[in-house]
């Protein structure tokens, strides 16, 4: 039973589910062509001077629409695993090109959006934690309650009128460093809720555990044992929530994205289902996909490192 | 694990949050259930006031760029929110319940397969899944209700398999399946009454999620649709008065946030109870 | 058919005075101006698209081969002289001297003959190809482009001077990667689609617009277009000064206007007109008098004062006001009026009552001051037993969706709402000549008259169109509501200065200056 062995396996066991998953999200994004009520060709079809018989046959015959459903999906897996995923309806782009272009603008403000979430979400939760009981924990927790609650997109609406407009402190619109900072501040907001229920309950966790009452036993400092006995293990909990975190606020991304004019995929993805881009749209809930499960992989990965019980299973 | 402490908390007296939640929760269904008799005004009918007027005692919450009576609009506006959080929970809970049954007792192959899926799906924030279908359904109140509904499935598959294959392991059923009794009438007769009032519970927490789906998509225009008074749908049209007249952008906001808020604090306090995977989800 | 014969000449020295003098004075040094618009253009080649967000900024980068002034008058573009043979089917154009493009080749008569070729070529699949009219041909002859017809079509000089007729340079299309590469007053610089448009002045240019004063180089040297589709955050960036002009919201626009820090510029010259429609080919509306109905209980003050912030006119004809032979007065006269008791009556005898209305759909595109207009819209209708859901989409989905719709004979029936912009009222041949416009076309009749008006000119085809309106009219085809509708509002800091608005809402920034 070395642990030698088991890491590498381990590691391999959640790529191959993380492969697993991808394709999985893959054949469900090649579906939903078919939710489409009537002929999506001619749902989507440009302008009516080029809508002429043989365009939308040739349309038709670029989606493989006149094949049968689980060709089509096999279709669709195969080319998307070659790494193509279409071009756009309208102007004939690369899909995975406009994605990958954008994609970094998407990341740039997740992570800010993240770091901000945790920034004010862990000493939130810690604060919550410690007080357990106490009002300062309802009052903590309250408020984490009331920022899920809170409309994101709403959110960002006043924050741009107060910062940018009554305050003029930063810059609303565009895409460049100092405009990152009201979304990002506007997710932080939003999320950091969800990362100070996570921190308090994992930290409520650790201190319920024998060797943290031992270590009280033995007299040592309360802000000893919070701060080096209770807080590393907790935040190592708190690592394998982060990737759900991340998920969530990628989905909260798209809209906020819109409000603030971010150019990342979020808004690429809305305008397409706007305009009824499907080759859009489907590539976009791919990247999405993939992004996400590729962080959890790394995100599992890491904590099977991070944490000695596991490395042991 | 802590849940009993928590649950210690629960056998003492209901925590001031559930009452404040409760009492939210009720408030917002009575006023919406009755909100044909409460609005003072017709909510489509224009020019019931001056136009963009600042609330008075005439209209209290002040009227919209066609003078329409906004505290009418929200009031049937509530109806309406709560109307497609409710079909979207009840039928979520019940396909996303079934998947998980069926996950639970149909053999392992049938485990296998169902539960990568729902793990899959259940790696989507539930509000890209109904801004996905909604997307190919295309806007309206009906598509729109059933993303939602759909984006709501795999968190109650996920759920209703946790409490599932918790019941599984215990030895009744063990000595149900040996006396030869089916799967069907095993999970009808005996798992159901068990998990059944934890999963009413979990109904509660996708109950929020959904009105802030339904909300976000009319905000992109891609839900309900006007004049229907639905609150992301004022939200939307009033926006670009925020300056002029910030009533029509502050009072819908306020109302989607109780609501998801009263929603979210009875939940937050039952979640611990039920959730198998005790992981924040609002 | 009199002899149509126009020389026009810019007199370089005259150009070169005005130069020397005044203006130089004003231009700072090196300026840059960034501009916040609510859509991105789909393209920057203006044979790949129609809408006016896109060729807003092809028609920066392409100069025109006619232009026109304020009175609709003719006057020079990259042709320095053009003229129409007798029978109105050959046209020359004698392309100017020492005209560059942007990459450095030269733009002479072979170019302006590719690019026409590319226009009209079936494999370009351009939206547009109907307004380049029935060319059968095309030759050089030295500096001379000559065009030959397959018949008269009068609007075509009108139509060269508008801006989806941008001549773009070979070098453009040369490769299969299309390249943005003109003679206009701006240079290509950078686009990132949905985010930013980066332009450049070209320091060669040579001005040709009457609308415009600068005679070379634009005075801005950097302009920015971002795109900020929340119009909140749009308003926001002017007001923070993060942008120096932006499209306005209309909710905003009557505060702007009042307030000394800002300017509000509103196109005079957009072309624009805004119109309801029928699914005529579905019953009830294949009969007139119910579709004439639905015209009388249109509140179209109610649209322009509530729905559009008072920020635009109602209009009676089918084309918009200022364009060549519209008579607002007469088109009254045609159309239907504002009545909707004897509307309620007409419905009622056919038999749709309060408990048993008729049911349809108001299909449209979302704009903003478009969906406040609808919505009202619907109200008008119920007043008069007709309950119409409202049914809406982006731009471009709108008018796929209408394509396939008006194919349709059965189902629910619709009115439905669209604009139109030009700078000839030839768009009706555009519009509802068969197939026409997401399949518009009416009939035989309409279509011979719309072929007839295209072969006479003056007072003859005046009379034509009125002919034409006055059908559309008076059997109820459509119902003119509103010009302008889209675009044509934009608003800037007080220190923006010359900024202008020309025809069909092209932006022009030729003479714009910022004050420090």
């Amino acid at each position: 039973m070395a642990g030698r062995v088991v890491m590498p396996f381990l590691i391999l066991k959640r790529v191959l589910v993380a492969c697993s998953t991808v394709i999985a999200v893959i054949v469900l994004s090649g579906m939903l062509i078919h939710v489409v009520p009537g002929d999506p060709v001619t749902a989507m079809m440009a302008q009516s001077v080029s809508a002429t018989p043989e365009a939308m046959a040739e349309m038709r015959a670029r989606l493989g629409l006149d094949l049968p459903v689980w060709q089509q999906v096999m279709l669709y897996l195969t080319k998307v695993l070659q790494g193509d995923l279409g071009t756009t309806i309208r102007g004939n782009e690369s899909v995975l090109m406009l994605l990958l272009q954008r994609l970094p603008n998407t990341f740039a403000l997740a992570v800010s959006g993240l770091a901000l979430a945790l920034a004010i979400g862990i000493p939130l939760g810690f604060m919550a934690a410690v007080n357990r009981g106490r009002i300062a924990d309802t009052a903590v927790m309250f408020i984490a309650v009331l920022g899920v609650s809170i409309p994101a997109f709403w959110l960002g609406l006043i924050m741009i009128q107060l910062f940018a407009l009554k305050l003029n402190w930063l810059p609303v619109a565009g895409s460049s460093w100092r405009n990152i900072l009201l979304p990002a501040l506007t997710l932080g907001l939003t999320y950091c809720a969800l990362v100070a229920r996570m921190t308090r309950s994992a930290l409520v966790d650790v201190l319920e555990e024998d060797y943290i009452r031992t270590a009280r036993a033995k007299g040592l400092r309360e802000h000893e044992v919070l701060f080096v006995h209770a807080l590393r293990p907790a935040l190592i909990s708190i690592v394998t929530v982060v990737g759900l975190v991340f998920a969530y606020l990628l989905g909260g991304q798209v809209i906020i994205e819109n409000v603030f004019s971010w150019n990342g995929i979020g808004r690429l993805a809305v305008q397409a289902m706007l305009e009824r881009d499907y080759p859009m749209i489907q590539g976009f809930i791919v990247v999405f996909a993939t992004s996400v499960v590729i962080v959890s992989m790394l995100i599992d990965i890491l904590y099977s490192f991070l944490d000695p019980r596991m490395r042991q299973k | 694990m802590s849940t009993t402490t928590e649950i210690s908390i629960w056998t003492r007296r209901p925590p001031f949050s559930v009452v404040l939640g409760l009492a939210l929760a009720i408030f917002i269904i009575a006023t919406s259930l009755l909100s044909h008799y409460l609005a003072p005004f017709d909510p489509t009918r224009m020019a019931a006031g001056p136009r963009l007027a600042a609330p008075s005692a005439a209209h209290l919450f002040g009227t919209d760029e066609f003078g329409r009576d906004l505290l009418s609009r929200l009031l049937v506006g509530g109806r309406l929110s709560l109307g497609i959080g409710t079909t979207a929970v009840v039928s979520g809970l019940v396909i996303g319940g079934l998947m998980g049954l069926i996950a639970a007792f149909a053999g392992r192959f049938v485990e296998a397969v169902l539960l990568r899926l729902i793990d899959v799906l259940y790696s989507f924030p539930d509000t890209l899944i109904a801004l996905a279908l909604v997307a190919f359904l295309g806007p309206g109140i009906e598509n729109a209700t059933l993303a939602i509904a759909i984006s709501l499935v795999p968190f109650y598959a996920r759920v209703t398999y946790g409490l599932a294959a918790a019941e599984r392991a215990k030895p009744y059923i063990e000595a149900a399946r040996l006396a030869g009794i089916r799967s069907g009438r095993l999970v009808r007769v005996h798992v159901m009454p068990n998990i059944g009032q934890s999963l009413i519970v979990m109904g509660t927490l996708g109950f929020s999620s959904a009105i802030l789906s339904a909300a976000g998509l009319s905000f992109l225009g891609l839900g309900v649709q006007p004049p229907s008074p639905e609150w992301g749908a004022i939200l939307a049209s009033g926006r670009n008065y925020i300056n002029k007249a910030p009533w029509i952008l502050i009072f819908p906001g306020v109302a989607i946030c109780l609501t998801v808020l009263s929603f979210n604090l009875i939940g937050d306090s039952l979640r611990d109870l039920v959730d198998p995977r005790r992981k924040g989800r609002s | 058919m009199t002899k149509h014969h126009l020389r026009k000449v810019v007199s370089a020295l005259l150009a070169a005075a005005a130069f020397g003098t005044g203006l130089s004075l004003s231009v700072a040094a090196a300026t840059d101006l960034t501009v916040a618009r609510a859509v991105d253009a789909d393209s920057l080649d203006p044979d790949k698209t129609s809408t006016t967000q896109s060729l807003q900024m092809t028609n920066l980068i392409f100069d025109t081969m006619l232009t026109m002034d304020k009175d609709g008058s003719l006057h020079p573009g990259l042709a320095s002289e053009w003229s129409m043979s007798e029978d109105g089917k050959t046209y020359s154009f004698t392309i100017g001297d020492g005209l560059k493009c942007h990459d450095g080749s030269t733009f002479d008569a072979a170019a302006a003959k590719a690019r026409v070729d590319r226009a009209i070529d079936p494999a370009t699949i351009n939206p547009d190809r109907s307004l380049w009219g029935p060319i059968t041909g095309t030759s050089v002859e030295g500096k001379v482009l000559k065009v030959s017809l397959s018949e008269p079509y009068s609007p075509f000089f009108s139509f060269l001077t508008g801006i989806q007729a941008g001549f773009i340079c070979p070098s453009s299309f040369a490769t299969a990667d299309f390249r943005p590469i003109g003679t206009g007053p701006f240079k290509f610089v950078s686009w990132t689609r949905n985010d930013t448009l980066q332009l450049q002045a070209n320091a060669d240019y040579k001005n040709f617009n009457p609308l415009v004063e600068n005679p070379g180089k634009p005075h801005v040297d950097k302009l920015t277009f971002k795109v900020i589709p929340e119009a909140v955050a749009r308003m926001a960036s002017l007001r923070s000064g993060e942008a120096d002009l932006v499209e306005p919201s209309l909710e905003e626009t009557a505060e702007l206007k009042s307030d000394g820090a800002f300017k509000v510029y509103a196109a005079e010259l957009s072309g624009q007109q805004v119109l309801a429609a029928f699914s005529w080919k579905v019953k009830p509306f294949d009969n007139p008098e119910i579709r004439k109905a639905i015209g009388m209980a249109m509140n179209r003050d109610a649209y322009a004062n509530i729905a559009f912030e008072g920020l635009v006119h109602t209009s009676n004809c089918p084309v918009a006001p200022n364009l060549f032979s519209t008579d607002e007065e007469l088109c009254a006269t045609w159309g239907a009026k504002y009545d909707p008791d004897g509307a309620k009556a007409i419905l009622e005898k056919a038999g749709y009552t309060a408990d048993e209305p008729l049911k349809i759909k108001l299909v449209a595109h979302k704009l903003s001051g478009w969906d406040q207009m609808h919505q009202i819209m619907q109200q008008d209708l119920a007043a008069i037993n007709v309950q119409a859901e409202i049914e809406t989409r982006e731009v471009a989905s709108h008018f796929d969706h209408m394509t396939s719709e008006n194919k349709r004979t059965d189902g629910m029936p619709y009115v439905w709402t669209m604009g139109m912009s030009g700078v000839d009222p030839d768009y009706l041949n555009f519009l509802w000549k068969r197939p026409g416009f997401v399949n518009m076309g009416l009939n035989e009749q309409v279509d011979t008259m719309l072929d007839e008006q295209r072969r006479l000119s003056g007072d003859a085809r005046a009379a034509k169109i009125h002919d034409i309106e006055k059908y559309l009219m008076e059997n109820a085809y459509t119902v003119p509501l509103l010009s302008p509708g889209w675009n044509w509002l934009m608003a800037s800091s007080a220190k923006v200065e010359g900024f202008k608005l020309g025809f069909m809402v092209s932006l022009l920034f030729n003479d714009v200056t910022l004050k420090q």
